[in-house]
Parts: C-alpha cells; structure tokens; sequence
C-alpha cells in the first residue's frame, strides 16, 4: 500500500513538472499556436515576403519592449516611450525639412542623416534620463514621472510644427541629407534595415543581461532593492540607466516610424507604450520587478504582432482585434499566477 | 525677482495670444469676432483666414480667436465679444452640447452667430450653422473611384475611428456608389483609426493576404499618405488611392501622379460664405436661408490639384 | 593593546527625536570573537550599522591600525576590510547562488564579461569552506532560509574580510549548522580575523566570546574580557538595576480558566513556524506578560487569537465557546479584544476626536434609529475618561492633543467600551515615557481586579516582574516557559527567550 501511494505520488509529481515546463514555454506555444491558425484561417500567411513584413511591422513593438523590459525589471514602469517615439520622429523631422534654425545669427544648418540619427537618439536618451533623475534623486513614482514626461513630451511633439506633418522627407541632393528613408524601408540581402536593428539591440541587450555586471545590478535591483545596496550597488545609478536605454530604444523606434512612412506625424507612437508593456509581460516579465528575459519579450511581441497581423488578413474587425488582444493578455498573465503558483508548490512538495 | 518677472512675461503672452490680432482697420461695418478651435491645425487656420479675409473685404473690423476645443475657453471668448459689442459671430464650436449655452448667451445680447464646419445640438439659437456635405463629398470620391477603377477590380476600404460619426458617414458614402458596381470586389476593410502609422502597417498585412489589388479608398488623406508609403515600399506604383479632405500632402502626390484623387472640405470657402450670410442677415435682416445649410464638398484630382492651397481653391 | 585593528570612540549616533548610541568606546581584537550584548533597542545594531558603513556617527572617532577612517558605504567598508552578516537576510530571491555572493563586485574579464566559471569556481570553494553543499547555481530564492543565511556568511566571506561582523548569525540555524559555523569562526580567528558577534543567546557567546562589550540604553555598560565573565554578569549589566514602577498586588484572587487555547500553530513563509504548537489557557483576574525577542512570535500569537491570520490552525475557546474559524467581530462580540502594537497606525484614527476614536469600536451601542446618539454616548465616553483617568480635556478634544500614555489609554479604552472579558494588549508600554507606562500598568491592574483577563507582551524585563502575575516566555514560536512572577528569576526568563526545545523543521 505504501508503494502504491509513494508511485502515485510520483506519478503526480511527474504530471506537475511535465506541467511546469509546458507554462514555462508558454509564451512559445502560443506564439506557434497563433501562427498555425493562421497558416489555415489567413490568406497568403506562409510565405517569407509576410514573415519578412511581420517582423518589420513586430521590429516597432520589440524594440520599445527591450527598453521597458529593463525598467520593468529593476520593478520599474516607462509610460513616456510612446511620446518619445512622436517627438524623435518629428525631431528628425524637422531638421531634414527646415533644418536647425538659428534666427541669432541668422543661419538654418542642415545636419546630414547620420547627424540627424544622432541628435534624435540624444534627445530620446535625454528623456530617459530626465525620468530616471525623476524617479530616483526626487522620488517621484515611476508611474507618476513617466506620465508626466509623457504629456511634455507629447506636447513639445506638437509644438515642433504647430501640430501638423513634417512630409517628405526624402532630403535634398544639394544640402546633403539624403538617404534617410533607408532606416524604414532599407533592406540588406533582402532583410528590412528595420529588423536587422531589432536583433542587433535585442542580442546586446539580452548579453548585457545575463552576462554583464550591470545587467546583474539591474535583476538585483528589482529583486530585492536594499540588498542590492547593501551589496554596494549604486541603485540610483543604475535605475537612471535603464530609463535612459528605454528612452534611447524609443528614439529609434522614433527613426524608425518616421522614416517608414517618409513623413513624421506629432500623433505618432499613441498608445505604443502600452503594447511594449503587452509584449514584456507576455514573454513572463513580472512588473514587480527581478524577473524576465529579452528573449521572452521578444517572443511576446512576435506573438502581439503575428495576432495582429494575421486578424487583419483574415479581415477582422478593429473591434474583435482589440477583444482578442486583451483576452490573449489577461490568459498570459492568468498562467504566469499558476506557474508560480505550481512552482512554489513543487518546492515545498 | 527673476521669477516674478518670468511669470508677468509668460501671462502678457498669454494675453497677447488671445488678442491675437487686436482691430485691425476701423471700417464702418462694426465688429465681426471669428473663432475657432485652433490655429495650429492648417484646416482652421485656413477657416480663420478666409473669414477674415472676407470680412475686411465687407468693410467690418474683425478679431481672431481660438478656443482649443475648450467649451470652458469658448463661453469666455463670447463674454468679451458680447463686451466688446461685436456685430456677430462667426464659430467653429467646441462640443455640440457644450456650445449651445454659450450661442445662446451670444443671441440674449443680440449678437447673431454664423457656425461654420460643426453643427450644435439645438436649433433657432444660431442665425446659420454650414456644415460640410460629408455624404456628398463621399459619393463624389467614390465616383471618381469608380471611374479609375474602370467599374472593376478588388480594392481595400481603410475606415476612420469607428466611433466617430464622420468615418461611418464617409463610409456609406462610398458603399452607396461602389456597391452598385458587382465587379468592383472589396476585399479587405479595416479602421486605421485616421493614422497614418496604423494606415502603413494594417496596408502592408493586407497586401500580403490580397496582392491582387487594384484600389485603396481611404476615409481621409493621412490614412491615404500611410496607404501610399506601404504601397512604395512594396513597389506597387499601379495602385489607385483615394483620399478625403484635401491635405497639401495629397495635393502634392496628386500632382505627382502618386495617388489618383481626394475631397475638399473648402474650409476657406466655408468661412467665408458664412460671412456673407452675416453681412446679408445684417443688412437685411435675414439671411434668405434655412438654419442648417450643407456645403458641398470639391473633388480634388489633377485637373484642379494645383490650384489647391490649405483649404482653399484657387478661383 | 597591540592587536586592536579598529578602534572606535565616543561614537554618538542621534535620530530625530532619539539618542541611539552615546559617547560608545568598543575595540576590535585581531583573532578573536568581539561581543557585543545588550537587550533590545540598546544601541548594538546602530553600532554595528556604523561599522559596517550604512550609517554614519554623528560624533565620535573610528581608527584602524592607528589611523583615522571612515566609511562612506558598505561598498567602503568593504573595500577596507569590513565584512558583515546582516540579521535580516539580504539577499536577492531572484538570483542565484553565485550570482548572490558577487552581487556589486563580479569577476569580469575585459571590465564588462561577467567569468561565470571563476565565479562559480570561487563559490564552490567558499561553500567547502562552510562545509555545506548548495548549489552554487540554485535560485537564492528556493533556499531554504538555514541555507540563505549560510551564503549571506558566503558573501562575507568572499572579499577577505579582515573584520566580520555578524549580527545573530544563529537566529535561523539548527543546532548542526550552529556548530559548523562555530567551527568556521574558529578557522577564521586563527587566520587572525576579528569576529563582531552579537547575539541574545547567551550560552554562545561564553562559549565562542573572548572579549565583551554590554551596551544599555545607548550607552556602553561594561566591557570585559572572557575570564572575568559569566552568564549572571551578563544579564546584571545588561539590565542595570532599578525598577520602573511599583507593583500593586492583584485585590482579588485569580478566577477560573477563560481563555483556552489548544495547539495553535500559524505557519510562517518558508517552512519555520510563526506559533508553533502553543497550548496555553488564561485565567480571570489576573496579568499574564509574554516576554520574549523580537520575532519570538508573540504578536502573531495575537494575531491568530483575534482571527487575524487565517493561516492559523488549532483551538481557541472562550469561556467554552469555539472561535476558531470566526471572524474578528464575532471574536470581538464573544468578548475577546486586541489592543495593537502600532497604535499610531492600527489603533486611532487621527483625524476624529478623542470620542470619536472611544466610541469606534462600539457604535452600535449608541445608534438608535441609523444615527449616534449623543445623549447615549456621552455618559458612556465620560465613564470611561474617568475610569481609566485619561487627561483630555473632554471627548471633543482633538486626539493628537492628547500625550503618548493617554493616546495608548484611549485605545484601551475603546476596547473596554465593547466591555471584553479576555484583552490582549501588544506591547502596550512602547514609546510612551515612564509615567504613563505607570499609569497604563495601573490600569491594567484596576481592569485585572474588575475580572478581566489581561495578557500582554513586553520586550523588556523589568515590566514583567513590576506587572503580571504569571510570566510565559516565548522562543522560535513556542511557550519555553511558564512561572508565577515570585518564582521568575531574570536568569531564567532570559535562558528560556533563546531557548530552542529541538531541531528546527529544515534540519
């Protein structure tokens, strides 16, 4: 009697790791599973022209997640990265079209692309640190201080051309700032320029993680800030980093959008945020903080885009989309519960 | 101190914003007040202008105003045009409910108000209120649509914000005119929300699923302008796209050949028509004309896409 | 002395409102275990802190090898040969082992690659050192907290501390890991470090200490070496002499048996117990005081009496009634009450007036027809001002007007508004000056004498002598003794508070 209730008990215990690995991979299953569906349900969804525009249209999502996954981790929250994507595409924007007006001395200087790639990269990672300086030397809520540079920066966005379009924004031949469409529609052997900077960042980022001191501090920080600080980590140091890479990957998405559409829109980058936060959280990053993977997030934002994507081929509403969407977040957050829950039972178990 | 000082520049600038520009010529014809919801936005810009313009072509001194589609901001302009004893109103409002107070405050001091581009939720408190045929407008793009389209082929609808009114009009607009065509097929219809953003993204899944495309009609032109881009960064220069509301943008692409036609909104007509209206109902009391008065809207292709300026047509 | 590697003096250490360390000399002895003792709140973990670079001294002097120092961080410290085992563990639950120990100094190569396989290497070799076998590459978190608290000592370790410090490194070890970790401090001490060592456990420190430092009230008390000291010594300079109030003997005789209580146990997280196993009955009449550490368990002992921690298993009986599984009010109506600890946060609501706060507990005594009624409530509020002689100058009066001891008087006077028969109070003497602490006591007597059962707890052991009749002792969540006051020696209250009856769970 006692073997039997020994095996039996193994056998379950079997069931619940065989189970732990299966919500572990949970991310990856349903990125397979959303795709298979729509291998069947979407016209034209297997091919590698639509893998090639799903990452481009997934590059967008991913590359503001990798940002927010790092402030997520350090138990952190970045709500501006959507403005900041607006105001870098309008800042560069507007120094291809108008230039940099100087009225003092009565010159407009055109800076050339890469220039312009700077300055726009500057200005978002100066926003970064804006809300890391916020949240660290004022002690401002993260929540709280990226809400607030969300509307500035929002609103500077707007100011920058009265609210209307920079268009076109193909340069001129003879002020030398051409070429900056390549960023949004480039493609080398065939692979958008797009997604080959979404895994360029994602595979620093996910090495800066795992195997760099300062990926370290950042983990340790989220998991249990004193300790951290008593362990000699420069908390502070290391919050305003991570909200400055945030606002850095937000630039670039900020390039990115701009140059897609040859045009920069104020509006643009609305909501973004929110997507970036889906996707970190559905690849198992805990918004309490210490928890998660870049590997994960990029994950959760293919899954986010390849739903996406493929609602609008089989010609779903907007409406069922934003439904299923949620749904699809709601599920992911439910089964982190129960992973953590079955984990921590296996170990007193 | 330095504060002190900051802060009496910031407030005389505020102050010189809303009196952004004072009386200008003392004509005989008394005070018209012109407001509307921004001056950012080309669209209103382009109402101002051609109010004004027409006023001062009328003989009436005029003061410009904008109320940043605040109702709160708007009952304060009106309190000072009723002060200054304005001769009338001309208004783009602030909310359909939340103007109607306001109007009527205006009409209890005997001034008359002329709205131009928004209707209110009440009738017999303003003298006129224009609005836009957006119906018309829409069966006029649909139709040049048609024509381009030689009457057949699969095309894709990209739609407004499906909460706004404008985007459910624009809509039945085009289906009135397409649907009587069978072998004009539509085959995929999303919102991108008025974004160009979404417009580029959603464009480019769509003409993954349906390569087979002859025709993009969009529900305004930065849902054309995103279409475009996705269209060129697929190579696809042998689409037909059609837009609504007569961006310089889409003016610029028609006139490269880029996109085939879109719909004026003559805001600069607008406004001045309901000048004219102010000036009649003045001088004679009425304005010979219903209330409600619907504009209609101009198509834009290349035969007159030159001729087009921010909202305005050339004549 | 020649072998002194540190040197501190006239260290004062001053909080807004409070005095927590002052004019403290204490010397650190090359290769050998430095004590540090002193009851709760006597300034050893400020000293400690200030050692070890979390806090710095408001005044006062630190030398090491003749020479002037100071810490500007743990990171400081460290670097200068600090090393410390805190008492709370301080560690990241979300990483690992390893990753743990070299949090905020790993072993790069090219300053920017972490070199997990020297990391690892080294973890392996220290966790040999303290003859234990985890896994350099477990998650902190899954460790058993005996576990954790041996890679806390790990981490100290790492750096090649010339000082350790290690602040009641036994707290959460059983009796095998305790030798181990003797027998570690042993090694060191020959390796010429200097151990700080603070723990209550007073058998340890003669066993391991060579020299002792007493702290009392923020100032140094005695210092000594081991020769010159025993156990007795110890607790005598500890306390110091002198009571804090009279004691009033009970005007009647202790009643039957009211509250009983049968093998309550509250699980903590991980796999101690907060309350383990604790049979206990109270009786009528007469002041029962829980003494015991911080973290012995006697607040959630509290707790789970008054239905606050649903964890809790076991049975609660009120004069033969079952409460156990009942809600806190239907505990409260069978007339068993909770005065908390935190008063400021759990007891008053600071924004009504001293009748508002009175009257809380028991609206339902004065509602008539949905609203308070005044004529009702008055007298009653009055009775009570009266009866517990609370200085205010009426039930309008605004709370905070009122002083520490009448605050924790109208708390306990909102309690006996509900007319309890059994009252728990949490701590009542803390933060209130030594006239109230009279007063609270006294009234405590005066509600004892009326037939009320009373049990409290106290960190302190003068108050357990100077108020209760019966004096229970509580360690590691279980009653390790239970006396009558007369029979209570100091030896033996404080012998039982780190006493453990056997082998943690985990071992």
């Amino acid at each position: 009697m006692s073997s039997a209730v020994a095996t039996a008990k193994q056998s379950s215990q079997g069931n619940t790791s065989a189970l732990l690995i299966l919500l572990k991979l949970r991310t990856f299953i349903a990125l397979i599973v959303v795709t298979l569906f729509f291998a069947f349900m979407a016209p034209n969804f297997v091919s590698v022209a639509n893998a090639i525009i799903i990452s481009k249209h997934v590059a967008i999502n991913a590359i503001l997640a990798i940002g927010m996954t790092y402030v997520i981790l350090t138990g952190g929250i970045d709500l501006s990265v959507g403005s900041i994507v607006g105001l870098t595409g309008m800042v560069a924007g507007g120094l291809l079209a108008h230039g940099l007006q100087l009225p003092m001395l009565g010159v407009i200087i055109y800076p050339n692309v890469p220039e312009v790639i700077g300055i726009a990269l500057l200005v978002g990672t100066a926003i970064g640190a804006i809300n890391g300086l916020l949240v660290t030397k004022l002690g401002v809520a993260p929540f709280i201080a990226t809400l607030g540079t969300l509307y500035v920066a929002r609103g500077a966005a707007l100011l920058l051309s009265g609210g209307s379009t920079f268009s076109n924004l193909v340069g001129k031949e003879e002020l030398g700032n051409q070429g900056y469409p390549i960023i949004g529609s480039g493609n080398v052997l065939g692979i958008p320029v797009s997604v080959i900077i979404l895994v360029v960042l994602a595979l620093i980022a996910a090495y800066v993680a795992q195997r760099t001191p300062f990926g370290r501090k950042v983990y340790a920080v989220g998991g249990n800030e004193r300790a951290a600080a008593l362990s000699g980590v420069q908390v502070d140091r290391v919050k305003i980093a991570v909200y400055m890479i945030s606002g850095f990957c937000a630039a670039v998405v900020g390039l990115i959008v701009s140059s897609q559409l040859v045009a920069s829109h104020p509006a643009s980058g609305e909501t973004f945020e929110l997507n970036a936060i889906a996707a970190a959280v559905l690849g198992g990053t805990s918004l309490s903080g210490g928890r998660g993977l870049i590997g994960g997030t990029i994950i959760g934002a293919f899954v986010i885009g390849v739903l996406s994507d493929g609602l609008v081929m089989m010609g779903v509403s907007e409406f069922w989309q934003m439904v299923i969407k949620g749904l699809v977040i709601i599920a992911a957050v439910v089964l982190d519960q129960l992973q953590r829950r079955l984990a921590a039972n296996s170990r007193q178990g | 101190m330095k504060l002190v000082k900051t802060l009496a520049a910031l407030a005389l600038g505020a102050m010189a914003g809303v009196a952004l520009s004072a009386p200008v010529l003392a004509q005989d014809g008394g005070l018209m007040v012109i407001i509307t919801p921004s001056h950012d936005n080309p669209f209103f810009k382009a109402e101002a202008e051609g109010a004004q313009a027409k006023a001062e072509e009328l003989g009436y001194t005029t003061q410009v105003y904008s109320h940043d589609d605040d109702a709160n901001k708007q009952n304060e302009l009106i309190d000072s045009a009723i002060a200054a004893g304005a001769k009338a109103i001309i208004l783009d409002n602030a909310g359909a409910d939340a103007s109607v107070a306001a109007v009527q405050k205006a009409k209890d001091a005997g001034i008359p108000s002329f709205l131009i581009d928004r209707e209110i939720n009440a009738t017999g408190v303003a003298v006129a209120q224009i609005v836009s045929n957006n119906y018309q407008g829409a069966t006029l793009g649909a139709e040049a649509f048609v024509e381009a389209m030689g009457e057949e082929g699969n095309y894709v609808e990209l739609t407004g914000k499906e909460s706004d009114t404008n985007a459910g009009i624009r809509s039945s607009g085009y289906h009135d005119v397409i649907d009587q065509y069978p072998d004009l097929v539509m085959v995929a219809q999303q919102s991108a929300n008025w974004s160009q953003t979404e417009a580029f993204t959603k464009m480019e899944s769509i003409l993954q699923a349906n390569p087979d495309i002859k025709g993009v009609i969009a529900g305004n032109d930065t849902m054309a302008m995103g279409a475009l881009a996705a269209l060129e960064a697929a190579g696809r220069d042998d689409v037909i796209v059609v837009g609504f509301d007569g961006s310089n943008d889409v003016r610029d692409a028609i006139v490269a050949g880029k996109i085939y036609a879109t719909v004026l909104q003559p805001a600069y007509r607008q406004a001045q028509w309901a000048v004219e209206l102010a000036d009649k109902y003045l001088k004679e009391g009425s304005t010979g004309m219903d209330e409600k008065i619907s504009m209609d809207c101009v198509l834009i292709d290349e035969t007159n896409a030159s001729d087009l300026e921010t909202f305005a047509l050339a004549e | 002395m020649s072998d002194v590697v540190l040197g501190a003096r006239a260290i004062t250490k001053t909080f807004p409102g409070t005095i927590a360390l002052q004019d403290v000399d204490f010397d650190v002895h090359a290769g050998s275990v430095n004590v540090l003792i002193g009851e709760n709140g006597a300034g050893k973990s400020t000293l400690m802190k200030i050692l070890a670079g979390v806090e710095r001294p408001t005044r006062g002097t630190i030398t090491m090898a003749d020479k002037p120092v100071s810490f500007a961080s743990v990171r400081d410290a460290a670097r200068q040969g600090i090393g410390i085992v805190f008492q709370e563990l301080n560690l990241c639950p979300n990483l690992s082992v390893t990753e743990n120990i070299f949090l905020g100094r790993d072993l790069t190569r090219a300053g920017f690659h972490i070199d997990r396989a020297a990391q690892r290497a080294r973890t392996v070799e220290l966790m040999r050192l303290l003859e234990h076998e985890i896994d350099a590459d477990a998650l902190v978190g899954d460790l058993m907290i005996g576990q954790q608290q041996i890679v806390e000592i790990a981490k100290a370790l790492a750096e090649d501390a010339r000082i350790l410090i290690m602040d009641e490194p036994t707290s959460a070890l059983s009796a095998s890991e305790v030798e181990v970790l003797f027998k570690v401090i042993g090694e060191l001490k020959r390796a010429g470090v200097a151990i700080i060592y603070i723990s209550h456990r007073l058998e340890e420190l003669i066993r391991i200490g060579d020299h002792f430092t007493v702290l009392r009230d923020g100032r140094l008390a005695a210092a000594a070496t081991r020769d010159q000291v025993s156990i007795p010594w110890i607790i005598e300079k500890m306390l110091g002499s002198g009571e804090v109030v009279s004691r009033r003997a009970p005007a009647i005789p202790a009643g039957p048996a009211i509250l009983e209580v049968s093998n309550l146990t509250l699980p903590r997280r991980g796999t101690l117990l907060a309350v383990d196993d604790v049979s206990v009955s109270f009786r009528t009449g007469e002041i029962t005081a829980i003494y015991g550490l911080l973290g012995a368990g006697r607040t959630e002992l509290f707790e789970s009496l008054y239905g606050l921690r649903p964890g809790a298993t076991g049975s609660v009986k009120l004069a033969g009634t079952e409460l156990s599984g009942r809600s806190v009010s239907r505990r409260m109506k069978a007339g068993l009450l909770l005065v908390p600890e935190d008063r400021q946060r759990d007891g008053l609501v600071q924004n009504l007036s001293v009748g508002g706060n009175l009257g809380l507990a028991s609206l339902r005594r004065f509602t008539r027809f949905f609203s308070i009624s005044k004529a009702d409530e008055t007298p009653l509020l009055q009775q009570v001002i009266r009866q517990l002689h609370i200085k205010t100058a009426g039930p309008d009066a605004p709370i905070t007007s009122l002083s520490g001891g009448n605050q924790q008087k109208v708390v306990i006077g909102k309690s006996l508004l509900t007319e309890p028969r059994v009252l728990l109070l949490d701590e009542p003497s803390r933060g209130i000056d030594i006239g109230a602490k009279a007063e609270v006591f006294s009234t405590m007597r005066d509600l004892a004498d009326q037939g009320l059962a009373i049990v409290y707890t106290t960190s302190d052991l003068k108050e357990t002598h100077a108020v209760a009749d019966r004096i229970l002792v509580m360690a590691y969540g279980r009653i390790t003794a239970d006396l009558r006051a007369e029979d209570a020696t100091d030896e033996a209250l404080v012998r039982a508070s780190t006493l453990k009856l056997d082998e943690p769970a985990f071992a």
